[in-house]
């Protein structure tokens, strides 16, 4: 897991990042650190200063998801499954989902405090980036 | 609803009233999710145990949940369980068992911020892991220690103020209050009148957290007991190592104080996301009734999905005639 985060860290750095996590463009905020991002995608936190937040996961088994699982919330989906299955006997579900990039970020658009994460090469004046991996 | 336990028939009340109105494809161990205000899950898990010259058979947990979202504001998540459903002995061939479902969790949150949410209602002690992750499923030992059942009570019925703590990332507090008797008095390990304390728990890496507790009880027998508790745990993907460790003075009716001290530290290796191979070492003495303990515990976990798990481990005690070996079969819906 430490070595698959090296390669997608060097990665990063050698290509500019491939991905962004956007936030709709009246956000109160301009960036996020990774514990945050963590926080809100695991049910744990569920605002940001007074902005109730709304993560929304692509759907199924994207590689766009997959990079952000590992690289943003540090778990591969084994864990992440365990995870869920965890929070199901607590009584917490897991973030809604949407079935594509494109949804992902006209639901960002449109919906105050929701997040999620695109390609880069797909942001545009519509969304704000909070967060690059 | 009546206090304290409850008819079978409240169960299938409670699952009839979600599959009637269902929605989404049901995935296993994730529940059922009807809407945001309903979703229903259950499990059970059946025991093999082969002490001495004795061998039984144990259906023992039997439970079904629902919880759901309300509003942005207020949630709720309801439990009842039946313990000890089915027991066979296999030498004697005596069967005994209690289909009678008991309230495990009642409760609401209140949400009012990251920083202050409100829990109200009859629910799990917000103490260390174990005490969290109660049922076989969620387990990777057949066994619990003695740890999480003797010390404290492992339910509340009352209040918890919980909480990220503002400007320490990762770390929250829970400030929890129990001032009555446990909502169902026959389903508690320390049946209790009066109860509070206060755990902090943090978050210092995705692999590692750690925590600590303070408290107070006052058992239904008049004993007062005042615990301090620390946690820690380190899990990646394939290694995970976590320990408890406990200290408590008791106050007793007749005026002598007693002091109890208990910890235990369990590893496991998963070679594989499915299969795992588990060890832990615990401690127990309890100075006051003189009943003390060192159990080594090895064990093997099979998961051929999470939420199904196989697992059997042996046990050593100090206290020799309590050597066993145990096996279980348990499921998360």
């Amino acid at each position: 897991m430490k070595l698959l985060w090296f390669f997608i860290s060097l990665s990063a750095i050698a290509m500019g990042a491939e991905y962004s996590v956007i936030v709709s463009k009246k956000a109160p905020f301009s960036t996020l650190s990774v514990q945050q991002i963590r926080e809100i995608f695991l049910q744990k936190r569920h605002t940001i200063g007074d902005q109730k937040m709304i993560p929304v996961n692509l759907v199924g088994q994207d590689e766009v998801r997959f990079a952000f699982e590992s690289a943003v919330l540090g778990m591969d989906r084994n864990r992440l499954n365990t995870y869920w299955i965890k929070q199901h006997f607590q009584g917490i579900t897991p973030p809604i989902t949407q079935p594509s990039v494109e949804s992902i970020r006209a639901f960002i658009q449109n919906v105050e405090g929701s997040i999620g994460y695109i390609p880069s090469s797909m942001v545009d004046g519509g969304v704000k980036v909070v967060y690059e991996f | 609803m009546e206090r304290g336990s409850m008819r079978a028939r409240s169960a299938g009340i409670l699952l009839t009233m979600g599959i009637a109105a269902y929605g989404d494809p049901y995935v296993l161990g994730q529940g059922l999710h009807v809407n945001d205000m309903v979703n229903i899950g259950g499990y059970f898990s059946s025991e093999f145990e082969a002490k001495g010259g004795e061998k039984s058979v144990t259906v023992d947990d039997v439970a079904v949940m629902a919880y759901g979202e309300i509003n942005p504001m207020f949630s709720y998540l309801a439990e009842l369980e039946a313990v000890g459903f089915y027991r066979k002995n296999i030498g004697n061939g005596d069967e005994r068992g209690d289909q009678t479902f008991h309230v495990e969790r009642f409760y609401g949150d209140m949400w009012l911020s990251d920083a202050y949410n409100i829990r109200f209602g009859k629910q799990l002690t917000p103490i260390g892991y174990w005490t969290r992750e109660p049922i076989n499923v969620l387990r990777d030992t057949s066994s619990n220690p003695l740890y999480s059942l003797l010390l404290f009570p492992k339910f509340l019925t009352g209040i918890d103020i919980n909480g990220y703590i503002p400007s320490m990332e990762g770390t929250k507090y829970h400030l929890f209050g129990q001032n009555n008797s446990d909502f169902d008095d026959e389903y508690i390990n320390i049946p209790n009148t009066h109860f509070f304390g206060l755990s902090i728990e943090r978050e210092i890496s995705s692999d590692f957290n750690g925590g600590g507790s303070i408290g107070e009880y006052i058992t239904a027998s008049n004993q007062r007991t005042r615990f301090l508790q620390a946690n820690g745990k380190y899990d990646d993907s394939r290694w995970q190592v976590m320990g408890e460790a406990l200290c408590a003075k008791s106050e007793y009716a007749d005026r002598q104080d007693g002091y109890t001290l208990s910890g235990y530290l369990q590893g496991m290796y998963r070679y594989t996301p499915e299969h795992a191979v588990v060890g832990r070492f615990e401690h127990f003495n309890d100075h006051h009734s003189r009943y003390a303990d060192t159990i080594g515990v090895v064990g093997y976990s099979y998961r051929p999905w999470y939420p199904v798990s196989i697992k059997g481990e042996y046990q050593w005690h100090s206290m020799n005639r309590e050597n066993r070996a145990l096996f279980s079969f348990s499921v998360l819906f």
